[in-house]
């Protein structure tokens, strides 16, 4: 696919590596902090019908690409979308301002095409996947990302970290780290001249934490997979050709799902309308046997699986090569991980061991939970309906507003239920103490690790899942940051998989999370608009 | 009353009866007996109402929005125990206690149960009828998983309420057998007969309704096996040491027996003797009955007897008598472990005669069962032992 949304990732990508590369020696173990723009606006053509002429902007604040040759940048740049149409150009003394982007600064490019309003709003949902994947990792760089088409705007901001008063549920999820895994290259890639080795981290986690519905039992209906590479970027646009993901079309090649009980088939329902967060590989649950709690009618957890590819070297890492492990991952992936098949294998079969182990322990101890609360309100209620004290059921059924002992057990049971589940789940950490400020990572405790900046709580739209995924995703980005920065630091950031979760404390509410949805809403309304463009208003 | 006098003849019992005398003068100097400041019998409206102000504070607990809980004391933690000579081991007034929580994973289940069985006792109690701890049991062996649960939330129940079990309608099975000069009416009106022979009679499970006792015992004594009670029983000691009682609760005694024994000694201030073996274990039973258990020091007032004097088997006696050595059993590392166990509770310090035979026997790390008098001959225990000590006032 090539189009504007391929160009605009191209360039995030290699922008990012640049800063990375920039910020490496100076500040290791540093977030990337700063803001980027990216404004796209349409407006019907002049010259072709139903064709809308686009002008994409990227534009970032601050002084964050120093250093930056703007010559090799665009020629470089160009290279590496050889099917784009669309020149680029480059305004760094001169401001293109417009009242819709807010922090636009002296880097600015930008580029023009002429497209379908289909191809239009599939780029658009393009970039905001690969944004959010992006901030997920980095959640100190903020995105704003507009989009114009005839005059109507909608605005979506990546990034921004947002705080609010403690909810009492849990909206994280918690990544089980497996161990690092040197990955080899294979024989016909050694001549691609890269100077360092490559490693491969998994992790696992459940989504949404069980805490979240603690009084379900829930089933694991769905397998979701990413894949990131240096840097933190992620490894493929959705929509895109996948020789990358070929290895993972067999279900069973790196993960041993009978040992869970589960039947995994690949996922062909991957929908960039609908899915908010398109994961990079996504299985299905198709039949599950054995001892796993089976509740139907339950919400269906997903198991969540990233696959960090870092690079490491002795030598500072310089931007082409690591621009250029990016490329060789993107379309070399596959073979590369079926080189190291087995090291791979084991090590993302301990993450889904102690993930999914939380996962059943979870559901055994939730069962007990409400075992007991079912005798306990039974008791009360033999009690209570069994006295022939007038004054002590008058009393009792007062006390929970009851015109009968009927309704004062229904009451009582569903009182006892929404006091216990906020109980504490050994495996758990989530804390209810109010927050406001981001935590350090209690595991990697790296002073500039700030732990915990974008924590949203999941939305109650029909994206909840989705929702969780990005804000769960955010926790992961912790591990990496410790790792990622400094490519010289190989040893060092590969940490040891625990077992317990690597949970951060802290949780809070977002009222973000509405605006997001309310954002989302209002862009999926004007698809109809783009679609069949009428007179402009 | 009417027994058949086979004992030996009134001077034998001199030395008993000046004993008695001596007990009756420390009762009296002692203000009589202590009033029951832990567990007391309550009525039934008392423990129904007790039991709906339990559940009236859980239930605003939940309409405050607040995961109840109940607070126990720790029965069994020496720091809450406190010793006084006239009473025994006893629970501390201000004892430290746990939380049973409702949202806690680890203590919901035990929440649930203790109201389980609180409705359980509710039904009781309202239809006066009583079950045993092991009809509770039964009532759901798969909710409760074994025995001692149930065993150990009656109790925690029992000290919660402050309300001994009887009062709960719960009884607890009875193993324990009595012989010898005692009549009774139990709280049916069945009449109750032991008798000096062969046969023994089943310790009632009842003993708080027990009423009409009777008896001109001279002494009564607590034989901790029951081998050896049967072995007493065949040799016709109760008719030859007319008039007796004799109580066994077949190794570490329960409730219903040490009752007994409390309500014997309450009853008629007879001088009551141990007969256990010369090994901690047996010292441990004995210490249950004469000062109590740290399970049950919520009960103390009930159930301890202090005036319990150690008759045999001495360790001493097994040098004095000659026991052959080949009969004595070296002290196991559990017996060592046991016997230090002892000798640091609080009641020992206050037993300088108890403490002199317990490190006779960890100088010699050896222990030896009543069994090894027979070595000397077959009736020994109960032709020559038992009654020289009686005679010539061979307790400590």
């Amino acid at each position: 696919m090539e189009g504007s949304a391929v160009a605009v990732c191209e360039i995030l990508k290699y922008l990012i590596i640049h800063w990375k590369c920039e910020t490496a020696g100076t500040s290791k173990g540093a977030l990337l902090e700063g803001q980027l723009v990216i404004s796209m606006e349409a407006l019907n053509s002049k010259h072709q019908e139903n064709t809308l002429h686009c002008v994409t902007t990227i534009a970032s604040a601050g002084s964050i690409y120093g250093g930056l040759v703007l010559k090799k940048f665009l020629k470089e740049i160009q290279s590496l979308l050889p099917g784009f149409s669309a020149k680029l150009n480059w305004t760094s003394e001169e401001a293109s301002y417009s009242q819709d982007i807010s922090g636009v600064t002296p880097f600015q490019m930008i580029f023009e095409v002429d497209e379908k309003p289909r191809t239009l709003m599939t780029d658009s949902l393009v970039i905001k996947n690969f944004l959010h994947k992006i901030v997920m990792v980095h959640p100190k760089i903020k995105f704003n990302f507009s989009v114009k088409v005839n005059g109507v705007l909608s605005v979506e901001v990546f990034g921004k970290p947002k705080f609010a008063t403690a909810e009492l549920l849990c909206s994280r999820i918690h990544p089980v780290l497996g161990h690092p895994v040197m990955l080899f290259i294979p024989d016909d890639m050694v001549g691609m001249g890269l100077l360092g080795e490559l490693t491969l981290t998994p992790a696992a986690a459940l989504c949404p934490c069980p805490e979240v519905f603690p009084n379900q039992l829930n089933r694991i209906s769905s397998v979701s997979i990413f894949l990131y590479g240096p840097s933190g970027l992620p490894l493929i646009l959705p929509g895109q050709e996948q020789p990358t993901t070929t290895v993972f079309k067999d279900t069973s090649y790196f993960i041993d799902w009978k040992k869970y009980h589960l039947c995994m088939v690949p996922s062909l329902d991957l929908n960039l309308d609908r899915d908010l967060l398109l994961p990079d590989v996504s299985y299905q649950v198709e039949s599950s046997v054995g001892d796993q709690s089976q509740n139907m009618d339950s919400q269906g957890q997903t198991l969540l699986l990233f696959l960090f590819v870092d690079f490491h070297s002795r030598f500072p890492v310089q931007q082409t090569e690591l621009w250029r492990v990016h490329t060789l991952l993107t379309t070399h992936l596959s073979a590369i991980l079926m080189e190291s098949h087995s090291a791979v294998q084991d090590s993302i079969q301990v993450a889904m061991d102690q993930a999914l182990e939380q996962h059943h322990q979870a559901t055994k101890d939730l069962q007990k939970f409400q075992a007991s609360l079912s005798v306990a309100v039974n008791s009360i209620m033999s009690i209570v309906t069994g006295s022939t004290s007038n004054s002590f059921r008058k009393i009792c059924l007062q006390a929970l507003q009851a015109v009968d002992t009927q309704e004062f057990g229904t009451k009582l049971h569903k009182s006892f239920h929404d006091i216990t589940r906020h109980r504490s789940l050994p495996y758990c950490s989530c804390e209810t103490k109010q927050q406001l400020l981001p935590e350090e990572n209690a595991e990697e405790n790296t002073e500039d690790v700030q732990e915990n900046s974008l924590e949203l709580l999941a939305g109650t739209s029909g994206q909840v899942e989705n929702k969780r995924l990005q804000q769960g995703l955010e926790e992961t980005r912790a591990f990496l940051s410790a790792r990622g920065p400094s490519q010289s630091e190989a040893a060092a950031c590969r940490t040891k998989p625990t077992a317990a979760s690597l949970t951060p404390s802290g949780s809070r509410a977002s009222p973000g999370g509405d605006l997001e949805d309310s954002l989302w809403q209002r862009e999926v309304s004007n698809l109809s608009e783009w679609l069949n463009p009428g007179p402009e208003p | 009353m009417a027994f058949a006098p086979m004992g030996p003849e009134a001077s034998f019992f001199e030395v008993l009866d000046q004993h008695r005398a001596s007990l009756l003068a420390a009762l009296r100097r002692g203000g009589g007996e202590p009033a029951g400041r832990g567990t007391r019998l309550a009525s039934s409206s008392e423990v129904l109402g007790s039991i709906e102000s339990v559940i009236q504070g859980i239930i605003t607990s939940v309409a405050r929005n607040e995961a109840p809980a109940f607070t126990i004391d720790n029965r069994s933690s020496w720091e809450n125990i406190k010793f006084e000579d006239s009473v025994g081991l006893q629970m501390a007034s201000h004892c430290t206690t746990r939380k049973i929580k409702s949202d806690s994973l680890k203590s919901v289940k035990k929440f649930a149960l203790i109201l389980k069985i609180l409705s359980m006792i509710y039904k009781l109690v309202q239809s006066n009828t009583y079950a045993t701890k092991r009809d509770i049991y039964y009532t759901d062996s798969q909710l409760f998983g074994n025995q001692t649960v149930v065993d150990n939330i009656i109790n925690d129940i029992s000290c919660m309420l402050k309300m001994p079990r009887i009062s709960l309608h719960i009884l607890s099975t009875s193993k324990g057998l009595i012989a010898g000069n005692l009549r009774y009416l139990e709280e049916d009106g069945t009449r109750v007969h032991c008798t000096c022979g062969s046969t023994a009679v089943a310790v009632p499970s009842n003993i708080q309704g027990i009423r009409n006792l009777i008896t001109d015992a001279k002494f009564l004594l607590i034989v901790e096996k029951d081998a050896t009670f049967q072995r007493l029983l065949d040799d016709s000691f109760c008719n030859r040491m007319s008039p007796c009682i004799m109580v066994t609760g077949k190794g570490v005694p329960d409730l219903n027996t040490r009752l007994l024994v409390k309500k014997l000694w309450d009853t008629f201030h007879i001088p009551v003797f141990a007969l256990v073996d010369a090994d901690p274990h047996g010292i441990e039973i004995m210490c249950i009955y004469k000062y109590g258990s740290l399970a049950m020091s919520f009960e103390a007032h009930n159930l301890t007897v202090p005036a319990i004097r150690w008759l045999g088997l001495l360790p001493s006696d097994i040098k004095r008598l000659n026991i052959p050595r080949d009969t004595l059993i070296p002290l196991t590392k559990q017996d060592q472990m046991k016997l230090e166990s002892v000798l640091k509770r609080p009641y020992v310090t206050c037993q300088p005669f108890w403490r002199k035979e317990m490190e006779i026997m960890a100088d010699s790390k050896l222990k030896a069962e009543i069994q090894a008098l027979t070595f000397l001959s077959s009736d020994y225990l109960s032709r020559v032992y038992l009654p020289n000590k009686l005679k010539f006032g061979g307790w400590i």
